[in-house]
């Protein structure tokens, strides 16, 4: 159906077309035309094009709001669309419409309904003021036909009168198999960029050994700097470590705290309450020589040595 | 000397103790405060012990003491003057709370400050900051006075916030809340010793500590105990931390700490902080500073001084105090 719309359409512009001049136009308003195709054989769902032309002088503009809305206009009968081509052609104003239309009657005998017409209104705008034009389209006749007999012959089976179900064609999976393969492949490889980011299943990292780490530096100070920067060294290296294993800043009072909370070190409390008082002696309480005697770095190192295996154990 | 002191200070907080249970920690604030020189502020819940606390703190330190209680209708002439009509008819103008005492005054009780207006306001900054007066033509000092204010933080109604000003004048806001304790609790509420204040506070021994020499035990104090380059480093990190949390690498759950904090912790109040930790540091019997000693008296001295941006400012009882704990946990001592 759809593809005979448009040889109907050259078809009825063709033929003779129907010219009206409406009567209520005014002077400004030269003629009024609708063209429609071939008025006769329009079957239940066809779409039929209508064009109206309408010559104005060639100040007069369409005024869009005018225009009839795409929608019912009979009960057997919806306007589908409308389109506008409005142009100045030789002096004049030619205001074009292209009404698409569609026909739901269901016709038992082949007769001629009218489409109703509808009004416009023109308009030239000017210093001096607004002046409008109205123009009444006028209505235009439709021939329709039934699709077949109203009385078919009579058959045993009243699935015969169906026609048969027309072949589809076949569907191949293929490109949807390779899509969702592909598909799936790259969700596989996002989950696990996810799980590296969050330290999931398999990339959940080992915890640091902050003690070891500690360890190392003590032994790398020792053996390059001078006795005093060594030591504070390796105090600060001890400090870290158990900065790093609280999880926060540890002062020599949260020692029982972080004792309780890690208890693989425990053992180590009178070793760590020694390091705490050399460790305020010698950076608070400006007496690194004291602090030096009472808790030499021999004990730093095997403190750390003690720690470290704790921690490997924990 | 300073030894001899000490202990004084251990017997000021134990008298103190016997009339206020469960507050160990405001105590041994209030004596640190004392021994600074610096003015407190109390706040917390109603029928907590604030004025009882404060009562008791009065009692012990000697000296005389005055007490007046914030209204909205209240002018700063009121805690100067008293005005009045004698027996004879006669109006009679005579030296009010604060000038009564004249130059003995050395405790100044301010209940519910947050209800005088911020003109009473402006006259306790001066009476804060410069301990004097100008009245009856002439200037009264205080040279051992020392300003107590509590304020209930539960109404808002009617109430004035103090000006920043004003705020940063205190050395310390402590924060006193009921004991947790179950057993303390159990006593606070039957023993009917704690029923009747007056009694309570009459048990506290008088004069404990020579208000008079306080000024220059003070002064001593803050000589006396050392600080190291290491603890200069360390303070001065904290006071970054304070400010700039993002770039200290502070994150608090919720909040975006680049723009947190919009400003406060001024110079004034971090040398009261270091004053404060050194009473502290002396008060436990050394003469050098030590990080628990700063650690101690940092909320106090500090939450106050730290302004977050009005969206923030609401939650301020949450959001600082756990941004003085995450400050603790991120800068490293030494």
């Amino acid at each position: 159906m759809g593809a005979r719309v448009p040889a109907l359409l050259l078809a009825g512009l063709l033929a003779a077309p129907l010219a009206l001049t409406a009567g209520t136009a005014a002077a400004q308003v030269r003629s009024v035309e609708v063209r429609s195709p071939r008025p006769f054989g329009i079957f239940l769902g066809d779409l039929v094009e209508a064009q109206v032309e309408i010559l104005a002088d060639p100040d007069f503009r369409l005024q869009r709001a005018t225009l009839p809305q795409p929608g019912p206009v009979t009960y057997w009968l919806d306007l589908r669309a409308v389109a506008v081509d409005d142009v100045t052609v030789a002096g004049a104003r030619r205001v074009r419409l292209r009404l698409t239309y569609q026909s739901f009657y269901a016709a038992l005998d082949a007769r001629t309904l009218e489409v109703p017409g509808f009004p416009l209104t023109l308009a030239s705008e000017a210093a001096t003021g607004l002046t409008t034009a109205a123009v009444q389209v006028p209505g235009w006749s439709l021939g329709v036909s039934p699709l077949r007999e109203v009385q078919p012959q009579r058959r045993e089976d009243p699935a015969e009168y169906l026609r048969p179900d027309g072949r589809g064609g076949r569907i191949d999976p293929g490109p949807d198999v390779a899509a969702a393969a592909g598909l799936g492949t790259l969700a596989g490889l996002a989950a696990l960029a996810l799980a590296h980011d969050r330290a999931w299943g398999p990339f959940r990292t080992r915890r640091g050994r902050p003690f070891a780490t500690a360890l190392r530096v003590l032994r790398r100070q020792r053996a390059g700097a001078e006795p005093d920067q060594a030591y504070r060294a390796a105090l600060l290296a001890l400090h870290r470590g158990l900065d790093q294993t609280a999880g926060r800043r540890v002062l020599a009072d949260d020692l029982g705290d972080v004792l309780a909370r890690h208890g693989a070190f425990r053992g180590q409390a009178e070793g760590l309450a020694r390091f705490f008082e050399a460790s305020r002696l010698a950076f608070f309480g400006g007496r690194l020589p004291a602090a030096r005697a009472a808790w030499p770095l021999a004990e730093a190192e095997m403190l750390l040595t003690r720690l470290a295996a704790a921690e490997r154990s924990a | 000397m300073l030894t001899d002191w000490r202990a004084a200070a251990a017997r000021f907080e134990a008298e103190v103790a016997k009339a206020v249970v469960g507050q160990e920690r405001a105590i041994r604030l209030v004596t640190i405060a004392i021994f600074a020189r610096g003015h407190v502020m109390l706040e917390g819940d109603v029928g907590v012990g604030k004025t009882t606390l404060l009562r008791a703190v009065a009692r012990a330190l000697g000296g005389a003491y005055e007490r007046v209680e914030g209204t909205v209708d209240m002018m700063p002439t009121d805690l100067i003057y008293h005005t009045y009509l004698g027996p004879d008819g006669r109006p009679r103008v005579d030296p009010g709370p604060v000038l009564a005492r004249a130059e003995d005054l050395s405790v100044f009780f301010f209940n519910e400050i947050n209800r005088a207006r911020p003109q009473v306001h402006a006259l306790l900054l001066r009476l804060m900051a410069e301990r004097s007066v100008q009245a009856f033509g002439r200037t009264y000092t205080f040279p051992n006075l020392q300003v107590f204010a509590d304020r209930n933080r539960v109404e808002r109604e009617e109430t004035f916030e103090l000006p920043a000003a004003a705020r940063d004048r205190f050395l310390m806001e402590i924060g006193l809340e009921a004991p947790r304790d179950a057993a303390v609790r159990r006593t606070l509420v039957f023993d009917p010793r704690f029923h009747d204040t007056d009694a309570l506070v009459g048990a506290v021994a008088e004069g404990v500590l020579d208000h008079a020499r306080i000024g220059g035990i003070a002064a001593a104090i803050q000589h006396a105990v050392r600080a190291e380059p290491s603890i200069e480093a360390y303070v001065v990190a904290l006071w970054d931390a304070l400010v700039r949390p993002a770039e200290a690498g502070i994150r608090l759950p919720g909040l975006d700490t680049a723009t947190l904090v919009q400003g406060g912790a001024s110079p004034r109040g971090v040398a009261f902080l270091v004053r404060a930790a050194r009473v502290r540091a002396w008060l436990e019997g050394r003469d050098w500073l030590v990080p628990e000693d700063v650690r101690a008296v940092f909320t106090e001295v500090m939450a106050h001084r730290v302004f977050l941006e009005p969206v923030h400012e609401l939650q301020r009882g949450a959001i600082v105090p756990a941004l003085c704990r995450a400050a603790f946990e991120t800068v490293p001592a030494p």
